[in-house]
């Protein structure tokens, strides 16, 4: 079919199909073609991914090789009490790769563009939730394959392996929301980065995922004991090893508290953002 | 009369204690060109924000083609296409891929998208860089591309902001060139610029903006009437020469002078004849001179003589983004 336009303006190219369809498939459509777009982008800067990709792997072999032979675990080999960890605090990691994303979408205008277009706007929030929510289950994968081949032996049953699926996702689907809020507010990628890691590196090394807490020093101990993330790790090392924590009602309650921490962040998230890419506007 | 394109009565924004738009009122007849004309932080950008729905308004109201940009918001981003003062592309996709996306989301199924993006490919000769990433094409390249960005479907209005802005020469052409072909297509075009001569090249009418106050507005020829055309401007090698000049030419000229560029300039409304004037007097005074040139009034110029005061360029805050400042 040949083009049958003689201007500068397409002109009798077909026709959007647009106001032929409903609103809910016009949302599916438009937030499928963002999630393409942004995963499009991936094989173009590959670096960009190193947060799930290489960081699990050096995380995963560092803790196991290097400072797994001066750790011992009680009951468990290194292998079956880090590997769980590792995927409970790796779920908070998402904050920064979500928060990243986000900001640099919005200080380049692409977003701008977006909003102008007749679009229905929940679509983009949607898709950059989805694509970092691939991003992020691409890490799980990583720490859950160089795991396995180093030795972690995980124990569950098939309701066990949907229960650890479940949380995983849950967990990943949170903290994308809070980065995804965070990468709203803060006005740089490089200031979100900062933000993030300085939010989510402490936690996570408290969380007890590469030692226990309980053989923890008085102050970090406390806060460990209610620490998010503790609850995360808990949960995971619960569900695949059968162990149960001491220390805090959320370690003896682990997989309620993951659930209620998700839970938490949800609420809080998710409207507190979609209230602000409503009314995201300029200042001069 | 026909429905105009955009028609806003008192429109004004407040950020915080700062007005960046001041009870503006605006007419755009359909199918013309309406500049806004003014430097950074004038608010141009601030009003086409708002006429594009991207910010709402303190108060007043504006209509584009007949829908409010409040209450019918999403009517009015079906008749508008923006083109923002930062190139708005995903920049690890190719020109081609930006394009095929915008007609995507724009609503063609995937074989009218591709077509779509061939055209404008064409047309704006994107062909030589349309597999490249729009982070590795110069900037005159990505305005072209996001102006075949903002023309995947036929907007009613066409909203530019700075177009041309950091553009070389010819680049510069090309876009006023499209721009005029859309006008002939029907499209209603609104574009800021701090180029006086570009909105005298495009403008069928012009609105001069500084402070968030609109300071004059009519037709390019109805403003050069008040800015004045031509101006010669004599630069002398010694700063002391400056009075000298000022003697040879004050009895026949009305000057404006700027000491600190040791410049005289002199209004040219018959361009070559004024300008033989000033040399010839300027060689009886035997006064060394830098350099006589003829050149257009600029936006300085316009300002001192639609205001009676030289513009106040503030530092514009980048506004394509959001958060509001804590």
């Amino acid at each position: 079919m040949s083009t049958v336009s003689i201007g500068l303006l397409p002109t009798g190219i077909g026709e959007p199909v647009q106001a032929t369809v409903g609103r809910t498939a016009r949302y599916l459509r438009e937030t499928w073609l963002l999630v393409v777009r942004s995963l499009r982008t991936v094989p173009r800067v590959p670096e960009r991914l190193s947060d799930v990709t290489i960081q699990p792997v050096v995380f995963t072999l560092l803790f196991l090789y290097v400072f797994g032979s001066a750790i011992h675990v009680p009951g468990l080999s290194y292998q079956n009490y880090l590997v769980p960890g590792l995927v409970g605090q790796g779920v908070a990691f998402g904050v920064i790769g979500a928060g990243v994303a986000t900001s640099t979408d919005f200080t380049s205008g692409v977003i701008d563009r977006f909003r102008s277009l007749p679009i229905t706007r929940l679509s983009v929030i949607t898709a950059q939730v989805v694509g970092q929510m691939l991003e992020q289950i691409l890490g799980m994968m990583i720490y859950i394959g160089v795991g396995l081949a180093a030795g972690w032996r995980p124990q569950f049953s098939t309701a066990g392996l949907a229960e650890f699926i479940g949380l995983v996702l849950l967990g990943v689907f949170a903290f994308n929301w809070l980065g995804v809020l965070l990468g709203m507010m803060v006005r740089s990628s490089d200031a979100m980065q900062g933000i993030g890691f300085a939010l989510v590196f402490p936690l996570s090394f408290l969380a007890g995922a590469f030692v226990p807490i309980s053989g923890m020093k008085a102050v970090p101990r406390a806060i460990g004991n209610w620490d998010p993330l503790s609850a995360f790790v808990a949960a995971m090392r619960h569900i695949c090893q059968g162990t149960n924590a001491q220390g805090s009602w959320q370690l003896e309650h682990p997989i309620v508290a993951m659930l209620g921490w998700s839970v938490i962040l949800i609420g809080v998230c998710v409207p507190l953002a979609l209230r602000r890419f409503r009314r995201v506007e300029s200042a001069i | 009369m026909p429905e105009p394109a955009v028609l806003a009565e008192a429109l004004s924004k407040q950020f915080g204690d700062v007005v960046a738009v001041d009870a503006i009122d605006l007419n755009i007849p359909a199918a013309s060109v309406m500049a806004l004309l003014g430097p950074n932080g004038a608010g141009k950008t601030t009003i086409v924000r708002m006429l594009a729905t991207l910010c709402e308004p303190t108060s007043g109201t504006a209509s584009v083609c007949g829908f409010d940009i409040v209450r019918e918001a999403d009517a009015v981003r079906n008749a508008i296409s923006l083109t923002g003062q930062f190139a708005a592309l995903e920049a690890n996709l190719t020109a081609q891929e930006n394009l095929i996306l915008m007609a995507r989301l724009r609503g063609y199924r995937r074989r009218a998208a591709a077509q779509v993006a061939e055209h404008l490919i064409d047309q704006l000769d994107i062909a030589e860089f349309k597999d490249k990433l729009v982070k590795s094409i110069s900037g005159g390249q990505r305005r072209r591309v996001d102006l075949a960005a903002s023309l995947v479907v036929k907007p009613k209005l066409l909203v530019l902001d700075e177009p041309t802005t950091g553009l070389d020469p010819r680049s510069r052409q090309a876009v006023w060139s499209a721009i005029r072909e859309l006008v002939t297509e029907g499209v209603t075009v609104l574009l800021t610029t701090q180029y006086l001569e570009e909105a005298d090249e495009l403008a069928d009418q012009v609105v001069v903006m500084d402070h968030g106050r609109a300071v004059a507005s009519g037709t390019p020829p109805e403003l050069r009437a008040q800015i004045g055309d031509h101006r010669v401007d004599v630069v002398v090698a010694d700063p002391a020469d400056v009075d000298r000049v000022v003697e040879a030419l004050g009895s026949r000229f009305l000057l404006t002078l700027d000491r600190a560029r040791r410049t005289v300039s002199v209004p040219a409304p018959n361009e070559a004849v004024e300008l033989a004037l000033v040399a010839q007097e300027l060689k009886q005074a035997v006064i060394p001179v830098d350099e006589i040139s003829l050149r257009r009034p600029t936006l300085d110029d316009a300002f001192l003589a639609l205001t009676g005061e030289p513009s106040t360029t503030v530092v514009e805050a980048r506004d394509d983004f959001a958060g509001v400042p804590s």
